[in-house]
């Protein structure tokens, strides 16, 4: 019997969920991405709760030289940028996010974050 | 604009310039004041009823609320700025918005007292504080979120601030309006 190969339906852009970038700068020394994401992941799902996570749906994309690149639904990036302000520390260690920018593209915060 | 405790000014000017914005320092004496302008920033006094208001005359003032009592003092006084007016418990109406608006008297929640609270308390908070901020819509009163640290390291982005008193219930441009113009009085 032959297995046939059935190439996997993608959903159109067009269709696909919307989503928002945002480009944060971490103050703090020796963090790693494991660290980062943990850390934000639990202060704000302490915050907006389960639900209101899932509808924010933060994702990490990069994490590259202190700076680090989220992805949202679009319409909820004030919540994850409001997120921001509840987290002091992580691991113990003291840190500072500022956001930078927002942009509905990667490709323009790479530019501005100057990522290679 | 951020408000913040008088503290090592040093590291507080470092991050600010950081931030790139100008802070307002809660002074109680003349010294911390000196202290204050020297580090270009602005003082600010925080008063209560045992302070001596004719030595302070012509100066930014700001009373820390969170009782009916405070909170009619900054009316009586005209203060600048009426920081926390409520807590866990609810001590904000329309009556006393509409006062504050008339004084032109801006409503500061700061954020640092609402992040030492407990889950529960947390919850109480935020409740009374979206029901302040929509006392303050209604009658033109200026509210912005102010970081409201003892500890240089907890200041907030100013777009984060923002942010957060949009998760209050204010809009975009006003939040924009209040966080920039607080000091332009």
């Amino acid at each position: 019997m032959k297995i046939e190969k059935v190439k996997k339906k993608t959903i159109p852009a067009a269709l696909r969920e919307k989503k928002r970038y945002v480009l944060i700068e971490i103050l703090a020394d020796k963090l790693t991405e494991k660290d980062f994401y943990f850390g934000f992941w639990i202060e704000l799902l302490s915050f907006f709760g389960s639900k209101g996570l899932a509808e924010i749906n933060p994702r990490l994309v990069v994490y590259k030289d202190n700076k680090v690149i989220l992805k949202c639904t679009r319409g909820k990036e004030t919540e994850l940028i409001a997120g921001i302000a509840f987290i002091k520390k992580i691991r113990n260690k003291k840190v500072i996010l500022s956001p930078i920018a927002t942009s509905g593209s990667v490709k323009k915060l790479k530019e501005k974050a100057e990522f290679d | 604009m951020d408000l913040v405790y008088g503290q090592p000014l040093k590291e507080l000017l470092q991050i600010s310039s950081y931030f790139k914005e100008q802070l307002i320092v809660l002074v109680k004496t003349e010294v911390s004041e000196k202290a204050a302008k020297q580090a270009e920033q602005i003082p600010c006094y925080l008063v209560d009823e045992s302070t001596d208001l004719n030595k302070i005359k012509n100066k930014k003032k700001a009373v820390l609320g969170g009782s009916i009592k405070n909170n009619e003092f900054a009316v009586k006084i005209n203060a600048d700025y009426l920081l926390q007016p409520s807590n866990e418990k609810q001590f904000f109406d329309l009556g006393l918005a509409k006062k504050l608006a008339d004084n032109n008297t801006t409503v500061v929640l700061m954020f640092e007292e609402l992040l030492d609270k407990n889950s529960f308390e947390r919850h109480q908070f935020w409740k009374n504080y979206m029901e302040v901020v929509y006392y303050c819509k209604k009658k033109g009163t200026k509210f912005f979120v102010a970081s409201g640290n003892k500890e240089p390291l907890n200041l907030k982005h100013p777009k984060v601030r923002q942010n957060l008193a949009q998760l209050l219930g204010l809009d975009e441009v006003n939040a924009k309006k209040y966080l920039d113009g607080v000091a332009l009085k």
